[in-house]
């Protein structure tokens, strides 16, 4: 049997995939849930380069620790993500990556995320060479991901990003340096943003032609400072005074604009292989994909996510603490997660939906209603064939709602 | 040991009345005048022991009670009142109440005057031969019209203005000639003290330690403590464990004489073998014949009770068993549905029946319920002979094999004011009735009598009739007997599948209508779903009205990384578990309220 996919349990398997988390950023924005500490300028305080520094360390020690205890020898994929890596500087990143060079291989896909204001000629150059330095023969890119969110400043100022670097610009350099994978992250769905901007904002990507495009959705979490400034602005709806705050968009248009991104993209020779992603031919983020088909991976760095077989664990997201645990030779503190048989299948079925990848029917056939399925895939939302359940493009704009109805029905109570 | 009342010393007799006329409020007046409650013991409506009763003032189990009333002659007399249920449901109740009395009061609100259930327990007492006091209540309010309720008394009875007695039993004004009234007017009992005992059972109550306790009306001889008696219509033998009177509680004695009303508890379990109406007798020296009126009732309208939760199931069917000790009318069979699960259908006298059934499992067993469209028993007569009988639509056998559709018809009377006689021809026009006749009861008040089918007042007859009328219209109806009419089975699809819960059974002419209503209201509540969704209702194959739920364009969140998994997926297990209130019909998934929304529209199904 030629490609027959082996049902490995979901997770299970030798470490290949690494995920760093940077938790800074100069300035938190204001949709953001994720852990990061704001530090400013970034290096001015006296205290930042110290930060900076014990964070370093700090992954060099927990890469180290964890390498052994999950006996990892090679890495496929290396992604350091934020937070905002690129506030770290070239020279930190390059003392980062000096950790992992020993362990990718040749064919290893390194990422950085980075900001516009972050991505100056010094930075580009850095990119690009990372790969010519000197003992990276291991080495071949580093793909740049670029937070661009949007082309159109009032858009980003809705988001409260205030840094004023045009991101335009910032692919300008990267590219004129020579980096050879560049993705851009965007959002749509932010409050202001009418169909016409929208359209603005894809005309540019499809002028660009970047290598990979994220584009989510704003997602706007409880407690953030967007989500109380909405709050405010639904307050005042109907007073129509131009002070007053930028309304949410309404559902409809939301799901309009993301139609038409899709479809844009699709046109445009872009491969539309998750919900939010797209790729050139050959650009995948291998990395997210990883993780997407329910490989193992670990995650280094405060507040990040590991899951390797059936436990998944999370560091506590203070990095002055977690510096101080490596520093002592401590494991830092984490909350664990031990995860059922059934559990992972049912997460192997939910990252496989949003990405259209298959996957074998008995590896989900014990959470997965049979009667849902059916009905399901007569409306063309999946496909079973040969013993293989993908969930189609248009099972794709609903997956949430399609997991939730494939999932069996949890045992009544009582 | 309890003094012997001679005969010419008892008075029986009830008070009835249209709803809202005083009745309770003239029953409390005499328990405290007579002294037959502590002034501390006293409380509204005393003799309606039900929390049901008490708020909505309506009585539904029938009580007696024991007064020891020094009449103005000097003789202390025994009177036993019975209170009876005073709604057309209970008719039968009451018809075996009157019959333990002699004397009835028939008691009016001087500023309604005459109402449709006055007449009604007017007749009820005629056909008992009862000796009718009419008394008019109310008289301190400034609205009364006492002249105008006095003709119109003396048009129902022939009562003259000399015999009609007027009152408030709120003040209290005129109640003492009331109860002389009662003593002086009214026949003492007539039974043979010698002959072969014979109780009537005119109500009978479940006590769960004692069981059945059965209220009787001794016609012959008496009955005495430890006496084997045999129930006549169904032969059950059984002992005396306690007989006594109503004072007003339970008051055991050592026997109960001739003409007495009062209580015996055999130690049958079952209520159904303590029919209302029915004769005791005593074994060793049984009666020739038993007392005349016996039947066993039968429920009008039918409905499906569900609990909202499927695993309520069990306790449902525990709930409507212990009601049913208490409630020989209430039937229930169990019956499933795909779209509302496990349930019963459940059969009741009448629609306030019904309601007090459901607000008890409700509020006494803690239950949540979604009650299909009430309906009655049609008759499908099939072309191969044969009757189908059907109580549920999902039951009605296919068109073509059917020959003719029969359903129960009434004979309704309804008093209005003169003003509205126009009113009510429009709305009866719209529903099927025939007019029977007309008669001025005075150059105000019309009493109206139509034929028109049952369906009709269990969808929403009487709130048009009150709505049309500004409130001022009462009804009251009989059953008349099964009659064909044009009717269909309309089923409402969702994707093509029948959804059987909310199946009617309804007049051709009415389908479109009906039909457009129900799609337009489901498609408004259910929510999108992840396909194109049809909403239809048909009549066989034939589509009448056409809805679509449309499909979700978008329900997936943009970010699903390393730390988003969990949080992702226990979001989407949530999400399944709050499905679990939805019903899933073949691909369709309805939410319960799109179903009491539905049945909610249609406007019998609401409670009175």
């Amino acid at each position: 049997m030629h490609g027959g996919e082996t049902p490995r349990p979901p997770f299970d398997g030798p470490v290949r995939h690494v995920y760093v988390h940077v938790p800074f950023c100069r300035a938190r924005c204001d949709y953001c849930a994720f852990a990061s500490v704001a530090v400013g300028g970034g290096g001015s305080a006296t205290d930042v380069p110290r930060l900076f520094d014990a964070y370093v360390e700090g992954v060099a020690a927990e890469w180290e620790r964890e390498r052994a205890a999950h006996d990892v020898r090679r890495l496929r994929t290396l992604y350091l993500g934020g937070g905002t890596p690129s506030l770290l500087g070239p020279d930190r990143l390059e003392r980062l990556l000096t950790v992992f060079r020993p362990h990718l291989t040749p064919q290893a896909e390194v990422t950085v995320e980075v900001n516009p204001e972050d991505a100056g000629t010094e930075f580009a150059a850095w990119a690009a060479g990372a790969r010519r330095s000197p003992g990276s023969g291991a080495l071949r890119g580093v793909r740049i991901s670029l937070g661009v969110q949007s082309f159109l400043p009032e858009l980003r100022a809705a988001l409260g990003r205030t840094a004023q670097a045009d991101p335009r610009a910032a692919f300008d350099r990267l590219r004129a340096a020579g980096v050879a994978s560049i993705g851009l992250d965007l959002i749509h769905g932010i409050p202001g943003q009418t169909p016409e901007l929208l359209a603005g904002d894809i005309a540019t990507v499809l002028d660009l032609r970047p290598d990979h495009v994220s584009w989510y959705e704003l997602d706007v979490s409880e407690g953030t400072a967007l989500a109380r400034r909405l709050a405010r602005a639904e307050g005042t709806a109907g007073g129509g005074r131009r002070a007053a705050p930028v309304a949410a968009l309404a559902d409809d248009v939301r799901a309009a604009g993301y139609r038409r991104l899709v479809r844009a993209l699709s046109r445009a020779g872009y491969d539309w292989y998750e919900v939010s992603n797209f790729a050139r031919p050959g650009h995948k983020a291998r990395h997210n994909l990883a993780c997407w088909r329910a490989r193992p991976y670990l995650g280094l760095g405060p507040g990040a996510v590991s899951t390797v077989g059936a436990r998944r664990w999370t560091n506590s997201a203070d990095p002055r603490a977690w510096a101080a645990a490596l520093a002592a030779g401590r494991r830092p503190t984490r909350s664990v997660e031990e995860l059922d048989d059934a559990t992972r299948a049912r997460e192997r079925l939910l990252l496989a939906a949003r990405c259209g990848e298959p996957v074998p029917l008995e590896a989900v056939s014990a959470v997965v209603d049979p009667d849902a399925l059916a009905a399901s895939a007569g409306a063309g939302l999946v496909s079973v064939r040969g013993g293989t359940l993908r969930v189609t493009r248009k099972g794709r704009h609903v997956a949430d709602g399609l997991c939730v109805r494939l999932f069996r029905a949890p045992r009544l109570r009582g | 040991m309890a003094v012997v009342t001679p005969l010419d010393h008892i008075r029986n007799f009830s008070i009835i009345a249209h709803i809202d006329h005083g009745k309770s409020t003239l029953a409390d007046r005499i328990l405290e005048r007579t002294g037959t409650v502590a002034p501390r013991d006293m409380k509204e409506q005393l003799l309606d022991k039900m929390d049901l009763e008490r708020e909505r003032g309506i009585t539904i189990k029938s009580q007696a009670v024991r007064i020891a009333y020094a009449a103005r002659d000097g003789q202390t007399y025994q009177l036993n009142l019975i209170d009876t249920p005073g709604h057309v449901d209970f008719t039968y109740e009451v018809s075996r109440s009157l019959a333990a009395c002699e004397g009835a009061v028939l008691l009016v609100d001087a500023t309604q005057g005459v109402e449709a259930q006055t007449v009604a327990n007017a007749y009820l007492a005629v056909d008992n031969d009862l000796e009718i006091i009419p008394v008019l209540n109310k008289i301190d309010l400034p609205a009364s019209d006492v002249p105008e309720a006095e003709m119109e008394l003396h048009e129902l009875t022939g009562a003259t203005h000399d015999e009609i007695l007027t009152i408030s039993a709120k003040t209290g004004e005129g109640v003492d000639e009331v109860l002389e009234a009662v003593v002086q007017r009214t026949p003492p009992p007539e039974g043979d003290p010698t002959a072969p005992p014979r109780a009537l059972i005119f109500d009978s109550e479940y006590d769960q330690y004692r069981g059945v306790i059965a209220y009787v009306r001794v016609v012959d001889g008496h009955f005495d403590r430890r006496q084997l008696v045999t129930l006549m219509s169904t032969g059950q033998g059984a002992e005396i464990e306690e007989l006594g009177s109503f004072g007003p509680g339970m008051t055991p004695a050592e026997r109960l004489e001739t003409g007495e009303v009062g209580y015996i508890i055999t130690g049958v379990k079952d209520v159904a073998q303590v029919r209302v109406g029915d004769t005791i007798t005593d074994r060793r020296r049984p009666a020739g014949e038993a007392l005349p009126g016996y039947k066993v009732v039968h429920p009008m309208v039918f409905t499906g009770l569900f609990p909202t939760e499927g695993d309520k199931f069990e306790e449902l069917r525990d709930a409507l068993e212990k009601l049913k000790l208490n409630d020989a009318a209430l039937l229930y069979e169990p019956e499933s549905s795909v779209a509302l699960g496990f349930g019963f259908r459940c059969g009741f006298l009448g629609l306030l029946h019904m309601d007090i059934v459901r607000e008890r499992l409700e509020r006494e067993y803690g239950l949540e319920l979604i009650t299909t469209m009430p309906n009655v028993e049609y008759h499908a007569h099939l072309t191969g002979g044969g009757m189908a009988v059907v109580r549920n639509p999902a039951q009605m056998p296919e068109a073509n094999s059917i020959e003719r559709v029969e359903e129960p018809y009434v004979t309704a009377s309804i008093l209005v004011p003169s003003q509205f006689v126009g009113t009510i021809m429009e709305l009866c026009q719209g529903r099927r009735a025939d007019f029977v006749d007309m008669k001025y009861l005075s150059p105000e008040r019309v009493e109206m009598h139509y034929r028109l089918p049952l369906a009709e007042i269990v969808l929403d007859f009487f709130d048009q009739l009150k709505t049309r009328t500004r409130g001022y219209a009462s009804l009251d109806y009989d059953y008349s007997g099964y009659r064909a009419s044009d009717l269909v089975k309309l089923d409402v699809l969702l994707a093509g599948e029948p959804v059987d819960a909310l199946s009617l059974i309804i007049p051709r002419e009415s389908a479109h209508q009906r039909g457009k209503a129900l799609v337009t209201k489901l498609r408004q509540k259910i929510p999108r779903q992840l396909f194109e969704v049809p909403v239809q209702a048909a009549i066989g194959n034939k589509v009448v009205a056409r809805e679509t739920v449309k499909a979700v364009r978008k329900d997936v969140t943009a970010k699903c990384y390393g730390g988003d998994i969990s949080r992702k997926r226990k979001l989407l297990e949530k999400q399944k578990e709050g499905k679990k209130r939805m019903k899933q019909l073949g691909v369709v998934e309805v939410p319960q309220e799109a179903f009491l929304a539905v049945l909610e529209l249609e406007p019998g199904a609401k409670g009175r």
